[in-house]
């Protein structure tokens, strides 16, 4: 059984629709899920925008857990919206993810910007809920608007 | 009532900027970003909302905001937040275009923004007892409303507030005498009163 078979069941459970591409680096694990190193998840609009990516889910690492949990080192969560523009990207260095809820969570540090970086926001601790795309940070909330505006220099 | 760059609280400062006119030719640089920071925070990345919570501290270049709550649009990409939201224990500190350095309070302040007909609307509406003290003493009102644009302050039903020391002096500015003489009491004679409020002409 390759790779790709036996990790897209645990993600598919999470949210419609999801692809999943695992590169090599896999080993089995005894709950039939595998451990997986620089794994790429890809997520497709629905059937009215079937070939249009909705997210890139992509780490270093992802740790089987029981109770369809998974441990991602070096989460980055790229979303997009139906015309194809990158809307968000999320970066963790660690985070648990839920495969049944569809939620991530981790008590580490989290960063999110949007696609074209005017808006950044980091913090301590997050939830995140997939299906809903609300993010909760708990701790330590940094935010950077940056709206392209200039100041005049007086002389 | 047409606004012209409303109130901003420019939590909103820097978008305080967004409104100015540069003068034709003159250098200019990018503009600092605003910072927002807080305990916590909610995202609603479908809904474009951010919630912060707790210890709420907006700097900016123009101004300085701290409150309990905020409720901010996350702007589209390359956009300019359109609405945003602070309540309790509202403080903003900020400095107009004439350099005139402007201390508020407020339970609530409502920062909009928005382009109708090429005209930039850009305002800050205080509600909740707010109080506003600069060079000219200290103001309080129903509402205020700052116009970014034009750079003046509205006050609904004002009222000027007097801050008085046992021992008869202004704890804050000198007063007109005018006023003093609606008290009908000469200074110095007003024991266990530290507020004196008079209605003024708006």
């Amino acid at each position: 059984m390759n790779a790709k078979a036996n990790i897209a069941p645990a993600w598919l459970a999470a949210g419609a629709g999801l692809w999943f591409v695992v590169a090599p680096g896999v080993h089995a694990q005894p709950n039939g899920v595998q451990h997986a190193n620089n794994f790429t998840s890809t997520e497709y609009y629905g059937p009215t925008n079937q070939q249009q990516i909705k997210s890139i889910l992509s780490g270093a690492e992802a740790l089987p857990q029981p109770g369809g949990l998974l441990i991602i080192k070096q989460l980055k969560l790229e979303i997009f919206n139906p015309d194809g523009r990158l809307e968000w990207v999320v970066n963790a260095p660690e985070c648990v993810y839920d495969t049944f809820k569809g939620v991530a969570s981790s008590p580490g540090h989290l960063e999110v910007r949007s696609g074209d970086g005017k808006f950044r926001t980091e913090g301590d601790g997050f939830l995140w809920r997939q299906s809903e795309q609300k993010l909760n940070i708990s701790n330590n909330v940094c935010t950077v608007i940056e709206n392209g505006a200039t100041i005049t220099i007086k002389p | 009532m047409k606004r012209h760059s409303l109130v901003v609280l420019a939590v909103l400062g820097g978008l305080m900027a967004h409104a100015q006119t540069n003068t034709p030719g003159a250098p200019s640089a990018p503009r600092a970003p605003m910072l927002i920071y807080a305990d916590s925070a909610d995202f609603d990345l479908n809904g474009h909302e951010a919630i912060y919570r707790g210890h709420v501290r907006v700097d900016d270049p123009a101004m300085k905001l701290t409150c309990a709550l905020l409720v901010a649009d996350v702007p589209q990409a390359g956009g300019h937040p359109n609405r945003i939201v602070a309540e309790t224990n509202v403080v903003i500190d900020f400095t107009d275009t004439k350099g005139q350095t402007n201390h508020a309070t407020s339970d609530k302040a409502v920062y909009v923004y928005n382009v109708q007909d090429s005209v930039t609307n850009e305002t800050v509406t205080l509600t909740g007892n707010p109080v506003m003290v600069n060079a000219q003493g200290t103001q309080a009102g129903d509402v205020i409303i700052w116009d970014r644009a034009s750079n003046k302050i509205h006050f609904d039903n004002p009222h000027m507030i007097f801050r008085q020391n046992l021992n008869g002096t202004s704890a804050d500015t000198n007063p007109p005498v005018t006023a003093i003489k609606t008290t009908n009491f000469p200074p110095g004679t007003i024991e266990n009163i530290d507020k004196i409020i008079i209605n003024s002409s708006p």
